[in-house]
């Protein structure tokens, strides 16, 4: 009975949690008369279909290879700079590294929103917003760093030493332990650190809305932002976009997820 | 090959783990370290493999100077107490890994796998990840994966110490075997003096970061240099109990109400506080004649084989073992004799022994 009720509740709670991804597919479906209707239809009535529309009329191909290069780009840094970055704070134990830790979680606390000014003009003065692409990169990079190195740590932290130290006495060197068996071992966090960080620089807006002034090498959120003016509201075309964007997210989010928990249980250690 | 140690120091910080250890293992010698934890026998064995980066003095092996070389140039295996198989790899992969590392081809690696594998019984588990195995059979893995290196020295630490205990004694004499096959050279680490005393040729005790004393695992159990020695090996351990010696320098009196007085193997100075000791096997019900004291029953627990006394001895606390049942009931006075060649005296200052110059005791005619 009790089980029934958990279910019960957490079927109850997905659901209010993925209603706006239905909604917005839903809205996507509907045209200006049905969505604006009133009471709302949850299930469009005369669903059409606009993507093409949508996707070339709004330059979409455009925006999401620059989104798909910041995405890219931050997450290659990221897993460059963080890996063995984590690592380290993985295994080495005391009060340093935990002051280190703190502060390290200190950068994240802090939006991008304030931080952005300061980025802009030292990024300025470096002549970086120049190329504004990877301006974008590096400071998204700076942004996810800490959380991917937070993740990568605690898997890391799971890799018992005893394995590198077999490693070292079958024969590899300090470095080479550490990319053929902590690497390795602690893949499933690297992953899922990695997925994360990609996701989450794939939508990322602040930083591109400010230093890249270029239409051509704008992201797709700003390029969405693009919809509201102070007196439009073509909800059909906002949510089309939002759907053309965010399907392929999902598409890979799912599948990942199934190879990441198909990892999870097959790399248990001991 | 031969191991030898020459004034080996370990700092951490602060903290002396290791103080001047010397120790010679020569080749093909089975060497146990052994001491309660935290004495540094697990720190000596990783300062060996090259884990532990030495502080001073110098360690070679097979005669070369490897005291600052990384482990992969010593030349050593190691097993782990945790077995330390890589979990990502089969059976097969993670036994010849080290080969692997050596460039060795594949066929090689696969042979020379294959024979470790029938030496251990393994053959039929290569294709497996350890985490399909069972602790006995992810031990022998553990050895698998150094026997099939051929180094110079295998160490151990602890290999046996996650088994359960039918399977640790088996595990015991097949590790002795297989260390008798293969002429190696070992270095094993384990808390257990029973492991230590039945598999090693030589027994290093360990306390506190140096060495106690070392020596053939019978000339330990028969002259400990120490109390600690004496109260390390031996199961049940050695009854050690303070007492003062008495004005005729020739026995001692035990500490406490009417303590007993036993008379001693040799000449003290009357009055000299001492400790001593008796080991629970050398006490046996008292005949006529011979040195004897009186106690009484406290508590009996019988094994079938052994049976275990615990006595009250001048509101001391004792244990005999008798290799035989006995009836009695608790409270019972009993008389215990014992041969006075088979007394320890430790002086109570140094908890040194008076008595190791002593030649080996006689051991004949025990019941």
């Amino acid at each position: 009975m009790k089980r029934y009720l958990l279910t019960a509740i957490g079927i109850g709670i997905t659901g209010a949690y993925l209603f706006p991804l239905y909604w917005m597919y839903a809205t996507a479906l509907k045209d200006d008369a049905e969505i604006v209707q009133y009471p709302p239809t949850l299930v469009p009535q005369r669903p059409f279909w606009n993507v093409g529309e949508v996707f070339f009329g709004r330059h979409m191909p455009s925006y999401l290879w620059n989104s798909l290069v910041v995405a890219v780009g931050v997450t290659a840094l990221v897993i460059v700079l963080g890996t063995g970055c984590a690592y380290v704070l993985g295994r080495a134990r005391g009060r340093w590294v935990d002051a280190l830790l703190f502060f390290v979680l200190m950068m994240q606390v802090l939006p991008s929103s304030l931080v952005v000014t300061p980025l802009f003009v030292g990024f300025n003065l470096a002549g970086l917003l120049g190329t504004p692409r990877l301006a974008v990169i590096l400071a998204q990079t700076a942004k996810a760093l800490p959380f991917y190195v937070v993740i990568c740590r605690a898997s890391f932290a799971g890799v018992p030493r005893d394995l590198e130290e077999a490693a070292l006495v079958d024969g590899h060197s300090r470095l080479a332990a550490f990319f053929h068996i902590a690497v390795p071992l602690a893949r499933n966090g690297i992953l899922v650190a990695a997925v994360l960080v990609f996701l989450q620089s794939f939508g990322e807006y602040v930083f591109a809305r400010s230093m890249i002034s270029d239409d051509g090498l704008q992201t797709a959120t700003v390029g969405l932002s693009a919809f509201l003016g102070p007196n439009t509201s073509d909800w059909h075309g906002i949510m089309t976009y939002s759907a053309i964007y965010v399907t392929p997210i999902l598409i890979i989010f799912v599948l990942l997820q199934r190879r990441i928990v198909a990892g999870l249980t097959a790399g248990a250690i001991k | 090959m031969q191991i030898t140690l020459d004034g080996l120091q370990k700092h951490y910080g602060t903290y002396h783990a290791l103080k001047s250890i010397d120790l010679a293992v020569p080749a093909g010698q089975f060497v146990a370290l052994v001491g309660p934890s935290g004495c540094g026998k697990s720190t000596l064995l990783r300062t060996i493999a090259g884990l532990e980066a030495i502080s001073a003095g110098t360690l070679r092996i097979a005669g070369e100077d490897v005291t600052r070389r990384p482990p992969r140039q010593r030349d050593v295996a190691m097993v782990f107490q945790s077995y330390a198989l890589y979990p990502h790899m089969t059976v097969a992969e993670n036994m010849g890994y080290a080969l692997k590392l050596r460039r060795l081809n594949r066929t090689d690696i696969a042979r020379r796998t294959q024979v470790a594998a029938a030496t251990l019984g393994l053959e039929a588990l290569l294709g497996r990840y350890p985490r399909e195995l069972s602790g006995g059979q992810r031990q022998r893995v553990a050895m698998g994966r150094a026997i099939v290196r051929d180094p110079k020295v295998f160490l151990f630490d602890e290999p046996l110490s996650n088994l359960d205990a039918a399977l640790r004694v088996h595990m015991r004499g097949e590790l002795r075997d297989l260390h008798d096959r293969l002429a190696a050279t070992s270095v094993y680490v384990t808390h257990d003096q029973i492991e230590a005393m039945t598999m090693a040729d030589h027994v290093v005790v360990m306390r506190a970061g140096r060495i106690e004393q070392q020596g053939r695992p019978l000339d330990l159990y028969d002259r400990p240099a120490s109390r600690f020695v004496a109260g390390f090996i031996g199961s049940p351990a050695m009854n050690i109990l303070p007492g003062t010696v008495d004005p005729s320098g020739r026995a001692a009196r035990l500490d406490g109400a009417e303590g007993p007085l036993l008379s001693l193997p040799m000449l003290l100075e009357p009055g000299r506080p001492v400790l001593l000791g008796l080991r629970p096997e050398h006490l046996r019900l008292s005949q006529e004649g011979g040195a004897r004291f009186d106690g009484v029953v406290d508590h009996i627990e019988s094994t079938g084989s052994t049976t275990f006394v615990k006595l009250k001895v001048a509101s001391q606390a004792m244990v005999m073992t008798l290799a035989r049942r006995l009836d009695v009931t608790l409270g019972d006075p009993m008389q215990i004799g014992f041969d006075p060649a088979d007394l320890h005296i430790f002086d109570r200052e140094s908890e040194a022994s008076l008595v190791t110059q002593r030649d080996a005791p006689p051991r004949a005619g025990r019941a």
